[in-house]
């Protein structure tokens, strides 16, 4: 159920936003965003937006020349005894959050772009920040994830101006 | 806020991000990358650079602050870079000390970043995460409701197990903070401190805790802490079984819109918490029938109100379709569950297809009635070019297979085996396959033929008890079959080996198929008919003269087992067999050799007895080993006239109590209830530490005098006897020979001739005391306290 990772791969497979909630070091990263992205981009508009890669559930959805991806792993044991626990993903809810997410990022920017991502990253990071926290889907409420985003980016300005830094 | 299309960014970022956007390939965007790479590492450096620059620029550059990090706003565009440049796989651990630092800056938006950049690039090892946590802690108690936020955040990213206790006090208090999205953060943060260290936070408390974030008045905390309680409850449901009520209660409060309508999303109320709540329940009542009667209702509701025709719908009616097949059955909801399964299957979009073929994998396990209809739509499925609908199809036939279908599924499940490429896949296709051939053969020649393919396609992933079971079915057969039904089993077994070493020439063959197959002709070859024993021996031996990485110890040995019984029935040895042997007699493997040598003598010498000593069709016989061997007395006479000496059996501490047992001392295995003895005063214990007296030099006892008599200190604090004493050995005693330093005093390097002996366990007159209380000044600490002793 935990999301793993969540990332934003144009057709080029060009990473333009990668947010990771199980840590994985640089190289596996690459490696990962390079392959998932091949695989997706294999496939047909038919076929099914779900794949199993390496043990993730990858659930994936083409918007113009961008990619989101998102992959979810079983629940992991706390206790140390590595029990296995069966990965309960609702693939078509976690598609239609991906869904929101841009739903929610077009609200925000006034019709998203992949230059939007671009130019504002941090901004982006926040906006999903606001909605995934630690693998888990938090928020789907557009105006709780804008409220606090819009108070940040006031407070920001009004720092700005005040002390010119 | 509008799209500024980066106006607000420095010329040099701007192009950056143009030139990443419009590089064409990987090499040229490592280009740029690696370019951007020492821009930034120059500005953190400026007097670094290695330009033409003047020396006194440098200096000046260094004198004043750097100039490239004048402004917070540059100091947050850097960090921005750093991240792409990680994001695009390149190291920037350069950088990191300055995004630990803008962690610390007033301005809520800079903080944000440097915390992004921390959580996202420091490793778990890395030693600046703890240089964050003071940090944090700040955040946490500050009045800010975005600085707390920010802390939250950075608290779910950046702590590890070590750093829990550090922030866990201050995290919980901002559960009961007055803004909501804190609170929704603090449990979420709490929560994650509980994954990395469960004895942080006692399980109790934390449940409680969550109990009441469910009860919040803000649906959005609720709705953060059904997030973890599913994750809870995963582990471990009985804290939470009596939430069946309150959950059933949310649940019909939100599909009947009593929600405000921003939670909203394509006419569904809430839909992602309406999948968690029934995900919830599905692990609650779980095989507990009075919790599903509670809420069979509103999963009824549900169901029907999520039929709206898109997709958020769908994806709740999937979620109620899992959550009736794991609820204890009811057979209204189930009826329910095939209609909408049925409606999936029969759906153009892959993506429901999918959703229908998993439904209907979960139902046919408990219910196989419903997998009746639908036969034609799954063999569609298997057909299927996408590739994950086909490997779904595959769980399901797994699922639906019983003693009628096995031979076809397994057959299915063999073929997609020997396709894919894909590790994960085929380990779990082959684990499966294992499972359904062994429940479900219908026959045992199926049942090898199908094992033997298995082996031949994915040897190195099955577990080698699958092949014992096999060789032990084998040796055994059925016990109500006949005999020759056996036999004849051992005999398909038999050609279908032969046949496949015979083809094997060129291929490799996995470690578990080459044991059964030496073993099951060396046992059985004889039974063949297709192919006589000298023409197996001769496979046998060409594949044991194979190198490779196939070529094991371990197989071999089986090879060479099968290659001696095989040369005992023939009654002959052929050449390939003898030089085999030869060969092998060399090997590294002591075992090997040891067959091997054993073997040859055999041959040379008692060719009489090959016959006894490798029976055939005796694999199932026990061997009686002999103990006394009495007819070899003769020869341990003659060696222990030669002086040999007597056997002594070692001891083996394992067999500590059958072997007293048997030597009459029978250790008593009780569990002692007694409690311990209070431990004595100290003063009160008397020690003797010479009591290895004779074993000790006469300079050693002056040790501790010397000690005793160490300057300014005449309250020595242990004690020594003059080794006249003779030692009592009734309590194990500290052996003190050669000891080179006591406690970290020097050998003295002459020892004194005369001390006065001073005992406290000999019968001499106790020493007068010269002190009150217990001191300890030389190491001994306050071991053989004097003063007040009682004799």
């Amino acid at each position: 159920m935990p999301i793993a990772f969540i990332l934003m791969v144009n057709k080029q497979g060009q990473t333009r936003l990668a947010s990771y909630y199980q840590w994985m070091n640089m190289v596996e990263r690459v490696a990962l965003e390079s392959e998932i992205i091949r695989k997706c981009l294999s496939r047909s508009e038919l076929q099914c937006s779900f794949v199993e890669y390496r043990g993730f559930k990858v659930i994936y959805r083409r918007y113009a020349s961008l990619f989101f991806i998102v992959g979810t792993t079983p629940e992991s044991s706390t206790d140390g005894s590595k029990k296995v626990y069966e990965n309960t993903t609702n693939e078509l809810g976690m598609l239609e959050f991906i869904h929101t997410m841009v739903e929610t990022m077009d609200r925000w920017a006034g019709s998203i772009c992949e230059l939007d991502i671009m130019y504002q990253l941090e901004q982006v990071h926040f906006l999903l920040d606001e909605m995934v926290m630690n693998g888990y889907i938090v928020e789907t409420n557009k105006s709780n994830i804008l409220r606090p985003l819009d108070l940040l980016e006031r407070e920001a300005k009004k720092d700005e101006s005040l002390f010119n830094r | 806020m509008s799209s500024t299309s980066g106006a607000h960014l420095s010329r040099e970022f701007f192009d950056l991000i143009k030139a990443i956007g419009e590089s064409r390939s990987k090499q040229e965007e490592d280009r740029i990358i690696a370019r951007e790479v020492l821009t930034l590492k120059n500005k953190l450096h400026p007097w670094k650079k290695q330009t033409t620059a003047p020396s006194a620029t440098a200096g000046a550059a260094q004198t004043n602050q750097n100039q490239h990090f004048s402004t917070k706003k540059k100091q947050k565009e850097f960090l921005v870079r750093l991240l792409y440049v990680e994001m695009l796989g390149h190291d920037a651990s350069f950088g990191y000390v300055k995004a630990t630092e803008l962690a610390a800056s007033p301005n809520i938006f800079h903080k944000r970043v440097g915390y992004l950049v921390c959580g996202a690039c420091l490793s778990p090892e890395h030693e600046f995460r703890f240089m964050l946590v003071n940090q944090m802690q700040r955040d946490l108690n500050s009045s800010n409701v975005l600085e707390n936020c920010a802390a939250l955040l950075a608290v779910t990213r950046v702590i590890t197990a070590d750093m829990v206790p550090a922030v866990c006090g201050d995290v919980t208090k901002l559960l009961t903070h007055s803004n909501e999205t804190v609170r929704k953060k603090a449990v979420i943060a709490l929560h994650r401190l509980f994954q990395l260290n469960p004895e942080a936070i006692p399980a109790h408390e934390f449940v409680e805790k969550l109990r009441r974030a469910l009860c919040d008045r803000d649906p959005a905390v609720m709705g953060a802490s059904l997030c973890v309680i599913e994750s809870m409850a995963t582990h471990d449901p009985s804290p939470f079984k009596d939430l069946v009520s309150s959950l059933v209660s949310i649940l019909k409060q939100i599909i009947e819109h009593r929600l405000p309508s921003d939670f909203d999303y394509h006419r569904m109320p809430a839909p992602w918490m309406q999948m968690a709540i029934l995900r919830i329940l599905a692990i609650l009542a779980d095989g507990d029938a009075h919790a599903s009667s509670e809420c069979y209702e509103v999963i009824s509701d549900c169901l029907t109100r999520a039929d709206v025709g898109a997709n958020a719908g769908y994806a709740v009616v999937y979620e109620c379709i899992r959550t009736i097949t794991k609820v204890y059955p009811n057979p209204v909801l189930l009826d329910a569950a095939a209609e909408s399964i049925s409606r999936f299957i029969a759906s153009r979009s892959h993506n429901l297809k999918y959703l229908g073929v998993t439904g209907l994998a979960s139902i046919v396990e408990q219910h196989p009635k419903y997998a009746a209809i639908h036969q034609l739509a799954v063999v569609e499925c298997l057909e299927d070019r996408d590739e994950t609908l086909q490997r779904k199809t595959l769980e399901l036939l797994y699922k639906m297979t019983n003693p009628v279908n096995v031979e076809f599924i397994t057959d299915k499940l063999l073929s997609f085996l020997e396709a894919t490429t894909d590790m994960f896949l085929k380990r779990d296709l082959t684990n499966k396959i294992g499972t359904i051939a062994e429940r479900y053969a219908p026959n045992q020649e199926w049942y090898v033929r199908s094992i033997t393919k298995l082996f031949e396609i994915s040897g190195e992933l099955v577990s080698p008890q699958i092949a014992h079971n096999l060789m032990t079915m084998i040796a055994e057969g059925e016990e109500d079959e006949s005999e020759e039904s056996n036999m004849s089993l051992r005999k398909d077994a038999v050609e279908l080996y032969a046949s496949l070493l015979e083809n094997s020439t060129g291929k490799n063959m996995p470690k578990v198929l080459a044991d059964t197959v030496s073993w099951v002709l060396g046992e059985y070859a004889y039974l063949s008919t297709e192919y006589n024993l000298s023409e197996i021996l001769e496979y046998l031996c060409a594949f044991a003269k194979r190198r490779g990485p196939f070529a094991l110890s371990s197989t071999r040995r089986f090879l060479i087992s099968a290659i001696m019984k095989l040369v005992a029935q023939l009654g002959t040895c052929p050449s390939s067999a003898a030089s085999v042997i030869d060969e092998f007699s060399k090997s590294s493997d002591t075992d090997l050799q040891q067959r091997c040598l054993e073997f040859q003598n055999l041959l040379t010498n008692a060719s009489s007895i090959l016959g006894t000593v490798l029976p055939v069709d005796a694999s199932c016989e026990d061997v009686d080993a002999v103990e006394s061997l009495s007819e070899l007395d003769w020869f341990v006479a003659e060696a222990r006239a030669n002086g040999a000496l007597p056997y002594s059996r070692p001891i083996d501490e394992e067999d500590d109590a059958e072997y007293l047992a048997g030597r009459g001392r029978v250790k008593s295995v009780q569990i002692n209830i007694t409690p311990y003895e209070k431990p004595k005063d100290p003063r009160e214990y008397k020690v003797d530490l010479n009591r290895n007296a004779p074993r000790l030099t006469p300079g050693q006892g002056s040790t501790y005098e010397k000690a005793r008599h160490s300057p300014s200190d005449s309250s020595s604090s242990f004690v020594a006897t003059v080794p006249e004493v003779a030692p009592s050995i009734s309590e194990p005693s500290l052996i003190v020979r050669n000891v080179a330093h006591v406690w970290g005093k020097p050998v003295p390097p002459t020892a004194p001739a005369i001390a006065p002996s001073f005992s406290l366990g000999s019968s001499q007159p106790p020493p007068t005391p010269t002190h009150g209380g217990p001191s300890s000044q030389s190491g001994y600490g306050g071991w053989g306290e004097k003063s007040s002793v009682a004799q």
